[in-house]
């Protein structure tokens, strides 16, 4: 079993128009290990998407206090591409598009940057495999030919962060706002990815801003953030309980005084 | 001194038509009368482009790929010596009819003293499927310069994809200079494309251009991928009303390299469209000029000039210019540039790394990216892989020296 944890993280990052640090993450507590889906909830601008690409390890955010730890090791000293290989993987809410890299070249790049060297993926291996996926998630074949994210719509950009995923096969997965901008189909197919994902030697972190995408990822832990920090955890009924009375309900009942972006 | 005991025994070496002996004799007495082509802000006066001691009278290295089709469709290729003697009359009318060798102490020098060429022409209304490989392979075994000329005459709705590929055996310091002419008649389609990979010893003088008759579409692939100090133009005429131009060209630099081209499209005809996108990867203590000169003359009422010259800087001592010229003189144009000078996208850089890719493989893939308008508009095989193979090794090495000076 993996561990993954998150211990008193705090995180600024650097505005750049004002040229001054702004802090994002005010001492997050986490703790995760394979087998287990956990589903991060909260408002927008809470810092969600920070948390992400800080466990990833985005350069333009700073870690001033606090550690992430992978199976006891610290991660924090790691460069993106090494933790990546320790089995860590984001899918993002807004992947970048790289011109002039087919999808394909990209996939085998990643996975043969996980093997020795001399010891490349055999092509019908990785075929095979790639059609494997791509089925499962109802995708065209003429995704693999087309440049990596290029002209991609929304919702294929998110297939082909799961797609990644299924291939690349991560230890934990990530995965910031993959709903967002989905229609119901396409949220089911996406879904059916992860879930076939779940097993013993996988552990998922979901943020969404939504309760719907846990009815079809069901979570084992939920965490609420607001204003940096987690404020509460349960199981999949403090979801339900949110979307019935929304952050300010929440907010209110644990006495914070947090602002929330969407309120006036 | 240029000699002229060297040119004749040129001119009667091939045994030449009277016209074209003419003319040699016309462009030799010109050499000295005329400056060399302007480069901005580039100086090359010290170059070795005009020396002719240890001439060869022969480059015979001239090679096209086999293809059934040009048979078939009436297509003349021919070495340029033998196409002068046995189709007098259209070489006569084609060669320098592109570019004049009254223009520059350069291409007046080529037709002096070309020692290798090729025409091609294409009939009216033939559709050639295949693309036409042009193999040039220069001699640098013993001192011996290459001077060559290829003229290329599309038909009328005729439409032809070519491939040039030029490079060097042997380590000789030796001139090149090459010149090619494209004649895109009415309707016609072209595609051309080149990989240049000459070797580190060579001075490489280019004149690439095309004339583009009416409804003309002419596409330029081209790829330095040298070693050597380069100089030249690439340039397309947009004549005729409805033509249309895509000149696109990348560079990769290395070393002590210095390389300046010239990427020009003049819109005279009415509804012409000129588009220039260039770009350049400089490694190491390399120079690249990139000029892009965008011409809308009098006249060429409804026409539009675009373009976009990148260069991406891999070292801290190499020197990279793009420079967007635009010289309008009518108004009911549209026009636009842009151009840029930096490094890799950091969030590029990071997508690729966080799916497990090295640093360094990574930086590649996104310079492959920034190159794909010409890399991937090459037509697949052989010349492809070749170029994706070089690109990849001059990447490598340049990333190797980058990384050893910044630690
Ligand atoms: N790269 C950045 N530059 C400046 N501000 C940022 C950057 N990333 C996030 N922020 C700010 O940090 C706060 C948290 O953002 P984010 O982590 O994206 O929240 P969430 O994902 O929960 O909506 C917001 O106020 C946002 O504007
Ligand atoms: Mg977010």
């Amino acid at each position: 079993m993996a561990t993954l944890e998150i211990k008193n993280l705090h995180v600024e990052v650097k505005d750049e128009e004002k040229k001054v640090y702004k802090k994002i993450l005010k001492g997050v507590n986490l703790t995760m290990h394979t087998g287990e889906i956990h589903a991060i909830m909260g408002p927008n601008g809470t810092g969600k998407s920070t948390l992400s690409e800080t466990i990833m390890g985005n350069p333009k955010y700073r870690v001033t206090e606090g550690q992430i730890l992978l199976n006891g090791e610290n991660v924090l000293d790691m460069t993106v591409d090494e933790r990546a290989r320790k089995g860590l993987f984001l899918a993002m809410q807004y992947p970048a598009e790289v011109p002039g890299v087919t999808n394909a070249e990209f996939l085998r790049a990643a996975i043969n940057a996980r093997r020795p060297k001399d010891d490349p993926i055999p092509v019908m291996d990785f075929i095979k495999e790639l059609n494997k996926n791509m089925a499962l998630l109802d995708m065209n074949d003429s995704m693999t030919e087309r440049y990596l994210n290029q002209g991609f719509s929304g919702g294929e950009k998110k297939r082909n962060e799961i797609l990644q995923m299924l291939m690349i096969k991560p230890t934990f997965g990530i995965l910031d706002e993959i709903d967002s901008g989905l229609d119901i189909d396409a949220l089911r197919v996406v879904s059916r990815g992860v879930n076939a994902m779940r097993g013993d030697n996988f552990g998922a972190l979901m943020i969404t801003h939504y309760q719907r995408l846990l009815n079809y990822i069901v979570p084992d832990v939920v965490h609420v953030m607001m204003d940096g920090r987690v404020v509460k955890d349960g199981g999949p009924d403090l979801a339900k309980k949110l979307e019935q009375e929304g952050y300010a309900g929440l907010r209110d009942e644990l006495g914070l005084d947090i602002k929330l972006v969407d309120e006036d | 001194m240029l000699s002229k005991t060297t040119f004749q025994e040129l001119s009667s070496k091939y045994n030449e038509p009277d016209w074209l002996i003419n003319e040699r004799l016309e462009a030799f007495n010109l050499i000295e009368k005329l400056l060399l082509p302007k480069m901005q802000q580039f100086k090359y006066s010290d170059w070795p482009l005009t020396i002719n001691d240890d001439f060869a009278l022969e480059q015979s290295a001239l090679k096209i790929s086999d293809n059934s089709e040009l048979e078939e469709n009436k297509v003349i290729c021919q070495d340029i010596f033998e196409a002068s003697k046995q189709y007098p009359e259209i070489v006569q009318k084609y060669l320098n009819s592109v570019s004049h060798f009254n223009e520059d102490k350069l291409l007046a020098y080529n037709t002096a003293f070309m020692n290798n060429g090729l025409f091609l022409y294409i009939p009216d209304n033939v559709e050639i499927q295949e693309p036409i490989e042009i193999e040039i392979v220069q001699n640098s075994m013993s001192k011996s310069a290459l001077i060559s000329h290829i003229v290329i005459v599309v038909g009328k709705n005729s439409k032809a994809k070519f491939i040039q590929h030029l490079s060097t055996v042997g380590h000789e310091k030796n001139l090149a200079n090459l010149v090619v002419e494209v004649q895109a008649l009415a309707g016609s389609n072209v595609e051309f494309s080149s990989l240049d990979e000459m070797e580190e010893n060579t001075t490489l003088y280019f004149n690439r251009r095309a004339n583009l008759a009416r409804d003309a579409h002419v596409e330029w692939n081209v790829a330095f991928m040298n070693d050597c100090n380069t100089v030249g133009d690439l340039a397309s005429e947009l004549l005729g009303e409805g033509s249309y131009a895509y000149s696109k060209a990348i560079a990769i630099t290395t070393g002590n390299q210095k390389v300046a081209v010239n990427n020009r499209v003049i819109n005279r005809g009415p509804h012409s469209t000129g588009l220039i996108n260039q770009r350049g990867v400089l490694l190491e203590d390399s120079r690249l000029i990139f000029n892009g000169i965008g011409q809308i003359v009098h006249g060429a009422h409804g026409s539009k000039a675009d373009q976009q010259n990148r260069v991406l800087m891999m070292s801290d001592t190499a020197q990279g210019d793009a420079n967007p010229l635009l010289l309008i003189d009518e108004n009911d144009v549209i026009a636009a540039h842009a151009a840029s000078v930096g490094p890799v996208d950091p969030i590029q850089m990071n997508y690729l790394m966080s799916r497990g890719i090295p640093y360094a493989q990574a930086e590649r893939m996104v310079i492959h990216g920034f190159l794909d308008p010409v890399l991937g508009a090459i037509p697949k095989g052989k010349v492809k892989d070749r170029m994706l193979a070089i690109s990849e090794r001059k990447l490598i090495n340049g990333q190797r020296s980058y990384y050893k000076n910044k630690k």
